[in-house]
């Protein structure tokens, strides 16, 4: 069965079809997707560039920030509907293109879409603005004096990953900053963003105008210069090599704004622990393991387990063993390439053989827990795909020392424990780096405006023109109807 | 029902209902490990048994009743195999099933409960603390009981033999809820009248046609057919199955 | 089986020539690979923990294929080993620069076995049918590195194939670049065959500085470069065919003359190809030690013609493990395989960090 290329680009105020397209192939063999990635050139990222620019300035700069609020809202409410034609194309190529089980996909993006409806849009801007009329107009400020936040003319997003959804975080974010958007996709995921724009596009053709989507050949250089020098803001994902080469492309005049891959781990205090609770919580923390195959960045890497519970750290490794041999079956895990396979053995054989160390699970099978009595103790990373490392601690106020040396490279801690040692252990966390706090369960699935890695997703991606506050009083005097 | 590279316990294996078992997985490929409570030469004909049939055996004598000859036994088998993936639990105190002889209720004293409970349940729980460490470690495991369908319905009330019985079923229930959330299965097998066994042999041709009679499937069973339902509970095919008493009795019990 | 036993059985099974019969010769090699994991699994105590595990016993193992795999990671934190350490003769270990610095260790409770295989094979291999020539050693000393199982196996090869006059052409202070080309013109004054043996990266250091020098040689009919281990990051890093031109050129030594080595510290015996006309060379090794083509997580062999990582069987390996399970990824064919650099080292999918990536950034904050 094969099907026509679906063209990933949107080229507002291009002729696509006079591009040369690199046609690329993913999924099963038996249910193969072709992807058509157009070829663009500097000159060509340049000319989307300017056309972006020209509607944004024409129309999302005009537009109220209420106004883009119900669009988005709009637009997300037909991706959220299940039969709307754009979102069933995201359920049945999305899980295609990058491997991931289609029940996790579609249940994923369901909870993942509903944390950008209106209600969640402006808990977004409450976040960062305590007046978000001042995207709108001159607020006056605390020192005095009057404000106004700007975003960029154009924000150039260069995306990275297979994570289904991760370009609308900071698409909706430059929306509301009123910004317009190119983004770059990545070959790994190069669908989302473009049906995104389609949605919004029913809602608000001319809005949908303001963004556009954009691939390159990874490594290539001068397209990408083009648009970092186009865009006066540059907001860029991926590993630090990626980042590093990008920001060294990036003019000094623009703004650039990296976001890092992370390791995230979660802790289980002993009071989870007892006769009832234990399975409750191994199958939550089985939950973060599972989803997205722990390739998202809140994904745990370490399960730091309290001794002294009804249940010892090692009877809850085997609980968590069964929650994910259960999800196996419901959600299986993508299938791996041969690199992705050998450092899943290289990590068991590690686990397996350190002192104290043991692993439960198949090697044949779609996941493995080691278990770490202590001897060891450390954060150490996975090996991702459902390679989820349990170490007992004697107390979890053991925790935040031992995950510190790796401040930079912590998000989220997923947290079980009581309600009196939930904020005396995340100060511990946030002075250790980490930057998020969630329930056990919850570890994947950011609310609506949280603060991705400790930042501010929209106050960062604005400027603010401020008017002197001496200014009025100074104007004030040239007033026609000042006696 | 593929069972290569899988390591099977049968206790109770030396003759009758165990061997057919232990027969049956080796001829799916296990290696099993034949346990025997004295008879060395029957033990050494279920091994002959186990090879002819393509499998690997190993006999290991142990009174199951007995704790530490139960941690001898699993210490062995591990020695010789590396780790049990099955156990079945099939050895039980002796009992001569003789419908004419039988002690009545009010023959009976505490004693010979006691015996019976001994012979399933005391050593069901023996060995299953011997082998279960080695399968939660791997959270993977299957174990089988065999009790018998005389607790559904006493054709004849074998009062200490079928009450031991129905408590092992009640053990086994227990245990699979504990262990299924650690990936160990527990199921139970309960047969009907099985001819011939040493034990079944007191239970004379008119009490089996008699129970032939009212039996929809119109026989008695043998040791083989017991073994089937063993080997379906033990194999990933019953994989979302824990805690069920299947009857195996041509359908006298239907439940 | 006890030490004495096993170490003669190899000895004369590795002099022996194999049954011509292709059946007779997987019989044989069966038989002793099953007596050399009888004898590890009763030996070596963290082995023999590794294969229970797996329900990997004497009994259970019934084809040399059931050996259970010993991935390279394991190296790192046990000591595989037979003997106790304190009583082998040598240790070798790996180089220690793979990320996180451990390094894997392999205890030798005699060095016998490994020289008997090392020298028969590269007899066959590399020496051409000449006993002795010539032979530059383009790497340090076992006395600058103890612990170098390359060192170790590069100075057997000087001391009993090299003519008078070979000698190590890398000290303390790097590599003698004067002294290399004082033996390169020797040699080709002498129209023997000469031998360059030596790490890639050290090859890739001496074709740099005889660029800086301009300095080209023309070695006599029948002269030969063997070269082993990859760059590793310590010289920069060259396409095969970049790589076996330069030598060609540098060193007037036709590329399929030019043998690429592929060994481990963690085997003891050696894969060769029959030299690299064409890249990637097909690799193959002597009578006692197989390599399969395996899924890395079941130990299955993939379908043919499928890639997969390379396990190896090496039964000289006897004081250690037989069958390892490496992280180079390789693809079988007629005679033998190819070898297609790491397999493991994949990048997260999303966002996340795998291992390499993580320790990389960890070291770099």
């Amino acid at each position: 069965m094969t099907e026509h290329p679906i063209l990933a680009a949107r080229l507002p105020g291009m002729n696509a079809d006079a591009l040369g397209h690199v046609t690329q192939t993913y999924g099963p063999a038996d249910a193969p997707v072709s992807i058509a990635l157009p070829k663009l050139d500097a000159a060509a990222i340049a000319a989307v560039a300017a056309s972006v620019k020209t509607a944004t300035r024409r129309t999302l700069k005009t537009y109220p920030v209420a106004r883009i609020v119900d669009t988005l809202d709009a637009a997300i409410a037909r991706l959220l509907d299940r039969a709307h034609p754009i979102r069933r194309q995201m359920d049945r190529l999305l899980p295609r293109l990058t491997g991931y089980d289609a029940d996790m996909v579609g249940l994923g993006l369901t909870r993942y879409l509903m944390t950008f409806r209106k209600p969640e849009l402006l808990r977004f801007l409450a976040e960062d603005f305590p007046n978000p009329a001042i995207l709108d107009g001159f607020q006056p400020l605390p020192k005095g004096g009057y404000g106004r936040a700007y975003g960029a003319d154009l924000t150039a997003h260069i995306w990275a990953g297979n994570v289904p959804g991760l370009p609308l975080w900071s698409l909706a974010a430059g929306l509301l900053a009123k910004s317009g958007a190119v983004g770059k996709v990545p070959t790994a995921e190069p669908l989302f963003a473009g049906l995104f724009v389609d949605a919004l596009a029913e809602v608000d053709p001319a809005l949908a105008e303001c963004i556009a989507v954009v691939w390159w050949q990874g490594g290539e250089e001068a397209p990408e210069r083009a648009l970092l020098e186009a865009a006066e803001l540059a907001l860029a994902y991926g590993g630090n090599a990626a980042l590093a080469a990008i920001r060294a492309r990036t003019p000094i005049t623009t703004r650039f704004l990296a976001y890092g891959h992370k390791v995230s781990f979660a802790m289980i205090g002993r009071e989870a622990l007892d006769a009832a609770k234990t399975a409750e919580t191994a199958r939550a923390a089985a939950y973060d393991v599972m989803r997205y195959d722990q390739q998202g960045c809140f994904a745990p890497h370490v399960i730091f387990v309290e001794a002294g519970g009804r249940s010892s750290p090692e009877r809850f490794a085997g609980h968590l063993a069964q929650e994910l041999q259960a999800f196996e079956r419901t959600y299986p895990r993508r299938a791996l390439s041969l690199g992705e396979a050998a450092d899943v053995a290289a990590w068991r054989a590690a686990a397996e053989t350190s002192p104290g160390g043991a692993v439960i699970g198949d090697p044949a099978g779609l996941w493995t827990v080691a278990f770490d009595d202590g001897t060891d103790g450390q954060f150490s990373p996975s090996s991702l795909n459902r390679a989820i490392r349990v170490v007992a601690v004697q107390r979890l106020e053991d925790v935040a020392a031992r995950v510190a040396p790796y401040r930079r490279l912590l998000q989220t801690a997923g947290l079980a424990c009581a309600p009196d040692r939930l904020f005396a252990l995340s100060a511990e966390l946030g002075l250790a780096g980490v930057r998020r706090v969630a329930a056990l369960g919850d570890m994947t699935a950011p609310e609506a405006g949280w603060h991705h890695d400790g930042r501010f997703n929209i106050l960062d991606l604005v400027e603010i023109t401020e008017i002197d506050g001496r200014a009025l009083p100074t104007a004030d005097r040239l007033a026609a109807y000042v006696d | 029902m593929d069972f290569a590279g899988k390591t099977v316990l049968v206790t109770g294996a030396s003759r009758g209902i165990g061997r057919a078992i232990a027969t049956a997985f080796a001829g799916e490929g296990a290696g099993v490990v034949v346990n025997y409570l004295a008879n060395t030469e029957a033990a050494a004909e279920t091994v002959a048994a186990c090879e002819a049939a393509g499998g690997d055996a190993f006999p290991v004598q142990a009174d199951v009743t007995d704790l530490a000859a139960a941690a001898r036994l699993v210490k062995e088998a591990l020695d010789q195999f590396g780790r049990i993936d099955v156990l079945v639990n099939n050895a039980f105190g002796p009992y001569r099933f003789d419908p004419e002889t039988r002690k009545r209720h009010w023959e009976l004293d505490w004693n010979d409960y006691q015996r019976q409970i001994d012979g399933s349940v005391k050593a069901a729980h023996g060995l299953i603390q011997a082998v279960l460490p080695g399968m939660l470690a791997r959270a993977d495991g299957a174990i089988v009981m065999l009790a018998t369908d005389l607790v559904a319905r006493p054709s004849v009330p074998y009062h200490d033999y079928t009450t031991a019985k129905a408590a092992l079923i009640g053990y086994a229930r227990n245990l699979a809820a504990e262990t299924g959330p650690l990936g160990v299965r527990v199921n139970t097998v309960a047969p009907g009248l099985v001819y011939p066994t040493d034990a079944s042999r007191g239970t004379k041709q008119a009490m089996r046609d008699a129970i032939a009679s009212q039996t929809p499937l119109r026989r008695v069973a043998t040791p083989a057919d017991i073994a089937g339902p063993v080997l379906f509970l033990a194999s990933p095919w019953a994989r979302f199955m824990t805690g069920q008493t299947l009857y195996v009795d041509g359908g006298l019990v239907m439940a | 089986m006890d030490q004495e036993h096993i170490i003669a059985e190899l000895l004369a099974f590795i002099e022996a020539d194999p049954p011509s019969d292709p059946a007779a010769a997987d019989a044989a090699f069966e038989a002793l690979a099953l007596k050399v994991f009888a004898y590890q699994f009763q030996h070596n105590a963290p082995f023999a923990k590794f294969a229970r595990a797996r329900g990997k016993t004497p009994r259970t193992v019934k084809r040399w294929a059931d050996i259970p795999a010993v991935p390279i990671n394991a190296f790192k934190s046990l000591d595989l080993t037979c003997r106790p350490p304190e009583d082998c003769v040598a240790t070798f270990m790996t180089s220690g620069t793979t990320l996180g610095g451990v390094r894997g260790k392999s205890y030798h409770a005699t060095l016998s076995v490994y020289d008997a295989s090392m020298r028969r094979n590269f007899a066959q291999r590399f020496m051409g049918g000449q006993e002795r020539m010539p032979l530059g050693v383009l790497f340090p000393t076992p006395a600058l590195l103890p612990n170098s199982s390359l060192a170790h196996y590069l100075d057997l090869a000087r001391q009993h194939f090299g003519s008078p006059g070979s000698r190590h052409l890398i000290g303390p202070d790097g590599i003698d670049i004067d002294g290399l080309c004082q033996d390169l013109e020797r040699a080709e004054a002498s129209s023997a065959p000469y031998g360059l043996i030596g790490a890639s990266f050290s090859l890739v250091h001496a074709l740099d500085a005889l660029a800086t020098r301009g300095r080209r040689f023309r070695l006599p009919e029948g002269s030969r470069i063997l070269d082993t281990g990859g760059f590793k990051g310590q010289s920069r890093e060259l396409e095969p065919d970049a790589f076996y031109d330069a030598l060609a050129m540098t060193f007037g030594v036709p590329r399929r003359r030019c043998i690429n080595m592929y060994g481990m510290t963690e085997l003891s015996t050696q894969f060769y190809d029959d030299g690299n006309a064409a890249c990637p060379s097909v690799k193959s090794g002597p009578h006692w030690i197989r390599a399969r083509v395996v899924d890395p997580l079941t130990g299955q062999s993939v379908p043919d013609g499928a890639t997969g990582v390379l396990a190896h069987t090496d039964l000289a390996h006897f004081n250690i493990v037989a069958t390892i399970l490496t992280e180079d990824a390789g693809i079988a064919v007629d005679g033998g395989f190819l070898l297609l650099g790491r397999a493991a080292g994949a990048a997260a999918a999303g966002c996340s960090m795998a291992v390499d990536a993580f320790l990389k950034a960890a070291s770099a904050a």
